[in-house]
């Protein structure tokens, strides 16, 4: 019976699985909203991220971004081609075992200007999930605080700051420039008390002078 | 006299000379056999793929098989219905969220993103108490969102009390929003 089985069964069962797989990579109908000749490139990356097991999501919002805002198709896929690859190199500095949503953080964090390696390190002091702080350190680049400076700040709160620890200390750093401060001084500074907020009981935490 | 030797091979000789009945069937089995059987020189795997393809196969199946063989195809239904690579935040719980604009010019706002595929059909805002304030409220899961305000249908704007996105491509501006996975 077995080997009955095993010859006739067994390759219409893998057929049945080759097929199902098929099913889910027909054509996503969101993308019809792009014109004709954007269409297939953009399917041919988002196809080559959903075989390098990359999160296609990610690519498929940045296409319609794009067509939305009314963009043309080489910038649209010029787009989603560097948001593959950075996704690529955040699975790479962040692990196999990064979630969907900490990739496009990361992402977002080495277009920045992050390296891979200050990604590597939050993965190794962090036990939680990384998307705030990646997103904070993506954040704080984009208000102006130099990478080096934003990267050193968010590396030193990751092990014990909560994420809304991370939120305020990064609305801290855009009110304090939005103020007048230097973008690196203004980080330093929040970062410091920050930290000295997160080690008091968090029933207890002192209000931070001159701040609502 | 008695020669047993020729009495043994007249038995034979009587026993071959009977009438012998051929199924009439066999002609046909035999060719079929016949076609069936590998070319000199080799089939190619296509050729044996093919004809394996096109022959009659019999599966026997005990019970147990037949169970195992039943939960392999709901496996199967289970992972066609299954994108791997979708967002693992699409099956965390989702917050409300309200985004407002003062926009006191305005006549139309729609509130678009990530999180609605950038479609400014799906949130329009509302005006709220003060004809300047504009409003949406919009459930999301952890992540990372860009979004953006698209204003009587020709302008862009970003939301003034969120970053900027840095990674904007198509020159119009964005604001991201951040959704932690807890704790914040």
């Amino acid at each position: 019976m077995r080997s009955v089985f095993t010859r006739a069964a067994l390759p219409l069962l893998g057929a049945m699985l080759v097929a199902a797989r098929a099913a889910t990579q027909q054509t996503d109908p969101r993308l019809e909203r792009l014109d004709a000749a954007t269409r297939p490139a953009v399917l041919a990356l988002v196809d080559s991220a959903r075989r390098d097991l990359l999160p296609t999501e990610p690519l498929v919002q940045r296409a319609l971004e794009g067509a939305t805002k009314r963009a043309s198709g080489d910038l649209i896929v010029a787009a989603v081609r560097r948001l593959a690859v950075d996704l690529g190199h955040a699975r790479h500095a962040l692990g196999s075992t990064a979630s969907p949503a900490e990739l496009s953080a990361g992402a977002a964090a080495l277009r920045a200007g992050a390296s891979q390696t200050t990604l590597a390190e939050l993965r190794h002091v962090r036990g939680e999930p990384l998307i705030v702080p990646l997103a904070v350190l993506a954040d704080l680049v984009a208000s102006g605080v130099p990478v080096d400076s934003a990267a050193a700040a968010v590396l030193s709160l990751a092990r014990r700051a909560r994420d809304a620890d991370l939120v305020e200390f990064r609305r801290a750093v855009e009110r304090d420039i939005a103020l007048g401060a230097p973008p690196a001084a203004a980080t330093a500074a929040a970062a410091t008390w920050t930290a000295q907020s997160v080690d008091v009981n968090a029933g207890a935490r002192p209000q931070r002078p001159g701040r609502p | 006299m008695f020669d047993p030797v020729d009495d043994v091979i007249e038995r034979i000789a009587r026993h071959l000379r009977r009438p012998v009945h051929i199924d009439p069937a066999l002609d046909g089995r035999v060719m079929r056999e016949i076609t069936e059987l590998p070319t000199p020189g080799g089939a190619t795997a296509l050729g044996k793929a093919w004809r394996w393809l096109r022959r009659p196969h019999q599966v026997t199946l005990t019970p147990l098989g037949g169970l195992a063989a039943a939960a392999g195809l709901a496996l199967v239904v289970l992972l066609s219905r299954m994108d791997p690579t979708a967002p693992a935040a699409s099956r965390a719980e989702s917050r409300a969220f309200q985004f407002v604009l003062v926009a006191p010019r305005a006549t139309h706002i729609s509130l678009v993103g990530d999180f609605n595929d950038w479609d400014a059909t799906r949130t329009p805002m509302h005006r709220t108490g003060s004809e300047a304030l504009w409003t949406a409220v919009v459930p999301l899961e952890p992540g990372r969102y860009h979004y953006a305000f698209f204003v009587d249908g020709s302008r862009w704007l970003a939301d003034p009390s969120a970053p900027l996105a840095r990674d904007e491509d198509y020159g119009a501006p964005s604001s991201v929003l951040t959704v932690g996975g807890g704790g914040s």
